[in-house]
């Protein structure tokens, strides 16, 4: 086994042990970054794979949006700090059935498709080739999905806005007066 | 350069700048007289001392593994933005591709890393002070983001040595004026310092590291301390040209136009206010990112012409 073989068995491992420990840990804020770590080892696999600029660009990505799903699953959860425990995992039936069938499916695709071998020479560039297919060929579907990420950015802000569709949530209320003595006399 | 030498050299220059980001601040502490309600115990030899003899004290049902880890994350993060940097026009410690896209990357774990030093203690300041960060560290890092990408469009190339490359002619903090304030404001945001550290700040009794104490305390201001180096360098290749100069040798340049970013960083975060997060940030929203759109469209004009 070569150097680079342990690298990847290691960061799949990583990978698939963050991924189990994202649904056995307690706090939605430690399930996030567990889920962030995972998606750190699948980055430094693209790495591996020559994809320099995919394989950056989806660690620093991920770090956002972990960090912005932790700040918006506190936002709407009961738990205010994300520190006190509670179980990650809901509906057991239904998310045994749906992760065996999603495991078989993925996994007879991955062992009966013939996957391309196609090594690119050293040194081959590849970030502008990879901007090119982007902004070319396949801009309608990278355009869409960016689109429909920002609507549904756009709906998250409003919904959590301080001043939503029934108008400012803290309507009325009085931030306390620094003289202590204030309440007493209005 | 072999890796041993690479790490050599970054670990090197990351200690000495920590030095150096102490001295800058007992200078301003000389010039401008001491900051008002700060702990008394930032990068002095005296700290340095109580740091080692105190033993750390801990809270009640703390995350401890991500409580003693941010520190380390903090300053892994620092040393990975260091060793990107080009100390000769054509190398550096680490030369990749998308070094642009890294350092990016290096900004949004560094928030993840201040969040979790907050949270992470189970204590009310702290998790004030992180949450607050997130919020701004955020927002600043999303205008960093358009300002680096003005950066790297003369260049025609993510990766730093083309970028240093490209200022051989008129550096970029020249060509697209408006690009190194708005970064500066991240390095500030990042290295937790004046009117953008909404996370270690005194009106939070010292927020994320409230309830620091011993080791872990030093090892959080030596983080700190890192990073500053680290942006002042980045800043210095993005925007001041790098290691280019006349006369001379590029390491020197870099060294010098460093230190200028960080000097510039220690005086900006003692003489600009502090504004309330929400105004902060709605000023961010509304002031700063529209200003780095404008940014991005002189750069891209610039580039077209």
């Amino acid at each position: 086994m070569s150097w680079a073989d342990a690298i990847f068995w290691l960061l799949a491992a990583t990978a698939l042990l963050a991924g189990w420990r994202v649904f056995r840990t307690d706090s939605m804020v430690r399930a996030s970054f567990f889920l962030l770590a995972s998606f750190i080892a699948v980055g430094a696999i693209m790495l591996m794979l020559g994809a320099a600029y995919l394989g950056f660009a989806t660690i620093f990505m991920m770090a956002v949006e972990m960090m912005v799903m932790a700040l918006f699953m506190v936002m709407f959860m009961m738990n205010p700090a994300g520190l006190n425990p509670m179980s990650m995992v809901h509906q057991h039936g239904l998310a045994i059935v749906a992760g065996l069938v999603t495991f078989a499916g993925l996994g007879a695709f991955a062992l009966s498709v013939d996957l391309p071998s196609r090594p690119l020479p050293a040194g081959a560039e590849v970030t502008a080739p990879l901007g090119r297919e982007l902004l070319g060929p396949s801009m309608l579907v990278f355009e869409s999905a960016g689109v429909t990420l920002l609507a549904t950015m756009i709906c998250a802000v409003v919904l959590s806005s301080r001043s939503g569709r029934f108008g400012p949530s803290d309507a009325g209320s009085v931030p306390p007066s620094i003289d202590p003595t204030a309440q007493e006399k209005s | 350069m072999s890796p041993l030498g690479a790490l050599g050299v970054t670990l090197g220059v990351l200690v000495a700048g920590v030095v150096l980001v102490g001295l800058l601040d007992a200078l301003a502490r000389l010039v401008l007289g001491p900051v008002p309600l700060e702990t008394p115990d930032r990068l002095t030899l005296e700290g340095l001392r109580g740091a080692v003899r105190r033993q750390s004290l801990t809270t009640e049902h703390p995350d401890l593994a991500a409580w003693r880890l941010a520190p380390a994350a903090y300053l892994g993060l620092a040393a990975a933005g260091l060793a990107l940097v080009p100390v000769a026009a054509d190398r550096a410690a680490v030369d990749v591709e998308a070094g642009i896209v890294v350092w990016g990357a290096v900004e949004s774990l560094t928030v993840i890393a201040v969040f979790l030093h907050g949270w992470s203690s189970n204590s009310l300041l702290p998790l004030l002070g992180a949450y607050r960060f997130v919020a701004i560290g955020l927002s600043v890092m999303l205008v960093s983001m358009f300002v680096l990408i003005g950066a790297a469009l003369p260049a025609e190339s993510l990766r730093l040595t083309a970028i240093v490359e490209s200022q051989r002619g008129l550096w970029n903090a020249v060509r697209q004026p408006l690009g190194l304030p708005l970064f500066l404001l991240l390095g500030l945001a990042i290295t937790l310092r004046g009117p953008m550290d909404y996370a270690d700040s005194a009106d939070l009794a010292g927020g994320t590291s409230a309830e620091d104490s011993g080791a872990p305390r030093l090892a959080w201001q030596f983080a700190r301390a890192a990073m500053l180096v680290a942006f002042a360098t980045m800043a210095a290749t993005v925007f001041l040209g790098g290691p280019l100069g006349p006369l001379l040798p590029g390491p020197v340049w870099l060294l010098l136009k460093a230190g200028f970013v960080a000097a510039l960083l220690v005086a900006l975060g003692r003489l600009l206010a502090r504004p309330d997060a929400s105004r902060m940030l709605t000023f961010i929203w509304v002031v700063l990112l529209p200003l780095s759109f404008l940014d991005l469209a002189i750069a891209g004009l610039e580039t077209l012409r």
